[in-house]
């Protein structure tokens, strides 16, 4: 058992690494591939942050927050209008669910447009999509909490659409709101599910989506990622040069996340989280309309047959979740992707045109 | 239906269509006669007079009711009939055609039901249709049941249609089937009804707004356009508040008829009862002559009053005379002097150099200057919350400034200047409050903004000091490959 001796360091790193042995792991970690020609613009590392933020903000006006029908909305004006610094936490959390989902939802365009989701990153993408997917649940549970009419009667109208989900759409609307109406047992389980089971939710799928980004690093938006040439040979070489990922990308990443705290700063002090009547179950507004994320599945329902208009963006999730299995063609370069990119940019085209039509509806 | 239809046969039904028209021959005769009475003189019986037609007069049931069997076969006016017959409130309640025309509706022989033996009486005349309605609807035990007053009747004969009706024999008049309809009658309460109130303005409009048919009494028949531009015919007609008054709130629906100036304070009370009750208080109420709310607010015209309406631009010229008869000094009202509602002032009776004329002024002078400080308080707070403040705290405290202001405009209805101005001095005290809170509300969001700028400050410094950083570690890693390649190949 003769080992070679060690380097030991001194301080309180040399302090700390006797005792942990970690400098390996750290090594590995702070060691990804990033092609030179690959361009992130930090949204992944953006909407890291933002969920960062919301997690602080979140359990900052949890401290003051009462989630019962009766206190609800008492809360929320005492934090916004009498708590040190409540109205910019709150506006913090109100704007970063916002840019939140916007970036998220870039960042999954990103992937989309340089083809980083085909081999060998299908699950790296398929946890993309989940991960967007409890971003919008976060958004829909969230959106009842102030308990004003605006989420009173929103999340009425949202519930309503889970429950023309055809087959289980009553048990669907009986499990959302905890009876026949949005109630005070409605407002605790979404508590519930916004405070505790979707964060859960959300840092392990982001657990596992890191790691596997880490595993397999960033793809070449040039060249499509080599297959072994048998079955346990080695891969193909492809010779582009890397990015170093500590510290340069991580600095890079770093002023990114400066900007867009910036730009939470001027949100939230320019248009601070506002605060309507409180809800009453009988009062209905001439116009409730959901939050903008919503925008396109609510005019959809206005004009299609209310099956077709829940199911649809149904099979579009499914469509999504499934894309790397759907989308055969091995290709990474854009001008040989024509039908993914023509049926991307109509899609979109159709997101934007019915969000913009139900806003102004 | 159907089944019996088939049971008297083809031919039995020819059969049965000749003797409906021979049938109708003999009702038209029927109705000749009895218009003939109603013509004379309106003799027609008193509901207690007239033997009784009730609903277990005839004995029908929808099994047994011939009428409607026959009927609705013969032509598709008499099928509408019967089916608008069918769908009223009277089927519901079981009462059968023979009820109000007579007859035998459980015979299958025409001869037999339309019978003048079996008391057919056809189509009753105008007149005989309002004793003919009255006759069950003055019955206080048939009506029981359906909690419907018994007084129709007799609030009629009392109102101006029918006075007109039995007393000039004027049959021109609005009678029970031209509100309620004859077959299709449908409770008041039914949104689809004629006289429910949504319905009613246009209602009492189709006769009251024809200048032919109204030609003869001399009304004037822009009473319904007036009332659509009013408070009231707005809340109505353009907001559907089964609050506001219709025509018949104050003319009256079966005992219709225009209140007198004596009787308009007690009207207008019927809903705005503390207004009348602040008005009982005041030197207007107690004049014999005196203004009453239709002097000041008009009848039909009803608008949104407002401290411009306390006095003319420009004070009209009046003496004496135009209030007062010269001989006893008594007070004299022309209802022509208020008909213009730019007239409807104070200053239309109180002569600017009077006591009371000052008296007026200082009530308008106390609620222009509460009212002025309610709006800037208003707008204050509509400016803090259009930079994103929570502005509930104010609105609390604006919404008690409008109740003090409501109150003191209602005072006004006292003619008591200490009155009106107390409670004026407490709206404009509330205004003043709820406005330092907005005030307070946008130097917040000032400051806001300053410490915002400082933070975005500090932001731009750090992203700076990163850049540089950044920069260093690109020379530095540039210095480091000397030339060669940057980094390892994918492998």
């Amino acid at each position: 058992m003769n080992a070679p001796a060690e380097t030991v360091r001194g301080g309180v790193a040399g302090w700390f690494e006797e005792r942990l042995r970690i400098s390996g792991l750290l090594a590995a970690l702070l060691h990804v591939r990033i092609p030179v020609s690959a361009q992130t613009y930090y949204l992944g590392g953006i909407s890291l942050f933002l969920f960062g933020v919301q997690l602080i903000s979140g359990t900052l006006l949890a401290l003051y927050y009462k989630p019962t029908a009766d206190a609800a909305y008492e809360s929320v004006k005492y934090i916004t209008s009498v708590v040190d610094f409540g109205w910019l936490i709150r506006s913090v959390h109100h704007w970063g669910a916002t840019l939140m989902i916007a970036s998220v939802g870039l960042h999954m365009g990103r992937i989309f447009v340089q083809a980083a989701y085909k081999y060998p990153r299908e699950l790296t993408w398929m946890f993309g999509v989940l991960l967007f997917a409890v971003t919008i649940l976060f958004g829909f549970t969230g959106y009842l909490l102030p308990w004003d009419q605006k989420a009173y009667w929103a999340t009425t109208v949202g519930t309503e659409i889970a429950g023309g989900v055809p087959l289980i759409g009553d048990a669907l609307l009986n499990l959302l709101r905890g009876g026949a109406d949005v109630s005070d047992a409605t407002l605790n389980r979404f508590f519930g599910m916004h405070v505790l089971v979707l964060p859960l939710l959300l840092a392990g799928l982001v657990v596992v989506h890191l790691t596997i980004v880490h595993q397999l690093g960033l793809a070449s938006p040039r060249h499509p990622e080599p297959r072994p040439v048998r079955r346990g040979g080695p891969a193909q070489p492809v010779d582009e040069p890397l990015k170093p990922f500590f510290p340069h990308y991580i600095l890079d990443e770093l002023i990114a996340w400066f900007v867009v705290l910036a730009a939470l700063v001027v949100l939230a002090s320019v248009l601070p989280a506002g605060l309507e009547d409180e809800a009453d179950p009988l009062i209905t507004p001439q116009h409730v309309k959901p939050e903008w994320y919503f925008l396109s599945v609510y005019q959809l329902l206005k004009i299609v047959p209310r099956t077709i208009g829940i199911v649809a963006p149904m099979i579009a999730v499914a469509i999504l979740l499934l894309l790397p299995f759907l989308d055969r063609n091995p290709a990474v370069a854009k001008r040989r992707r024509p039908l993914a990119l023509s049926a991307a940019v109509l899609a979109v085209i159709g997101l934007v045109a019915l969000t913009v039509w139900g806003a102004q509806s | 239906m159907t089944s019996r239809r088939r049971r008297l046969g083809t031919g039995r039904l020819q059969l049965l269509r000749l003797a409906v028209v021979v049938g109708g021959l003999v009702a038209l005769a029927a109705v000749g006669v009895g218009g003939a009475v109603a013509q004379d003189g309106g003799s027609s019986p008193s509901p207690t007079a007239s033997a009784p037609v009730g609903p277990t007069a005839s004995g029908a049931t929808g099994d047994t009711n011939t009428c409607r069997t026959c009927h609705s076969a013969i032509d598709n006016v008499q099928h509408e009939i019967t089916e608008a017959w069918g769908a009223s409130v009277h089927a519901q309640a079981g009462i059968n055609c023979a009820d109000c025309h007579g007859g035998d509706p459980t015979s299958d022989q025409v001869t037999v039901s339309m019978s003048v033996a079996a008391g057919f009486r056809g189509t009753p005349g105008r007149t005989e249709s309002v004793a003919t309605c009255g006759d069950c609807h003055s019955d206080v035990t048939r009506m029981r049941q359906y909690q419907i007053p018994t007084d129709q009747y007799a609030k009629y004969r009392a109102s101006v249609h029918g006075e007109q009706l039995f007393g000039a024999g004027d049959a021109r008049v609005a009678i029970c089937i031209d509100c309620h309809g004859s077959h299709d009658i449908k409770k008041a309460s039914d949104p689809t009804a004629r006289v429910y109130p949504l319905n009613v303005p246009s209602l009492c409009a189709s006769c009251h707004s024809d200048t032919a048919y109204m030609e003869p009494y001399g009304i004037p028949t822009n009473q319904l356009a007036i009332y659509s531009e009013s408070v009231h015919g707005k809340l109505l007609l353009d907001e559907s508040d089964l609050r506001a008054p219709t025509c018949v709130s104050c003319h009256g629906s079966h005992d219709a008829k225009p209140p007198s100036s004596a009787e308009v304070v007690g009207v207008c009370g019927r809903c705005h009862t503390a207004t009348q009750a602040l008005y009982e208080q005041s030197r207007h109420a107690e004049l014999e002559i005196g203004p009453k709310c239709w002097t000041c607010h008009g009848n039909h015209d009803v608008v949104q009053p407002d401290e411009s309406r306390f006095f003319h631009p420009k004070p009209p010229s009046i003496d004496c005379t135009t209030c007062h008869n010269p001989v006893d000094r008594s007070l004299v009202l022309s209802a022509d002097r208020f008909t213009n509602d730019d007239d409807r002032r104070c200053d239309t009776c109180h002569h600017p150099d009077s006591l009371l004329y000052a008296q007026a002024e200082g009530i308008h002078d106390a609620l222009a200057t509460a009212a002025g400080a309610y709006d800037a308080a208003e707008a204050k707070i509509r400016e803090a919350a259009g930079v994103g403040m929570i502005v509930s705290d104010a609105d609390v405290e604006l919404a008690g400034a409008k109740t003090s202001l409501i109150r003191a405009r209602a005072a006004v209805h006292t003619t008591k200047l200490t009155d009106v101005a107390a409670l004026a001095d407490e709206a404009e005290s509330k205004a003043g409050a709820a406005q330092a809170i907005a005030e307070e509300k946008l130097d917040d969001a000032l400051r806001r903004r300053a410490a915002m700028v400082i933070v975005l400050a500090l932001i731009v410094v750090n992203v700076f000091a990163l850049i540089l950083i950044r920069r260093r570690l690109d020379h530095s890693y540039a210095g480091a490959s000397n030339g060669k390649p940057r980094a390892n190949v994918l492998s």
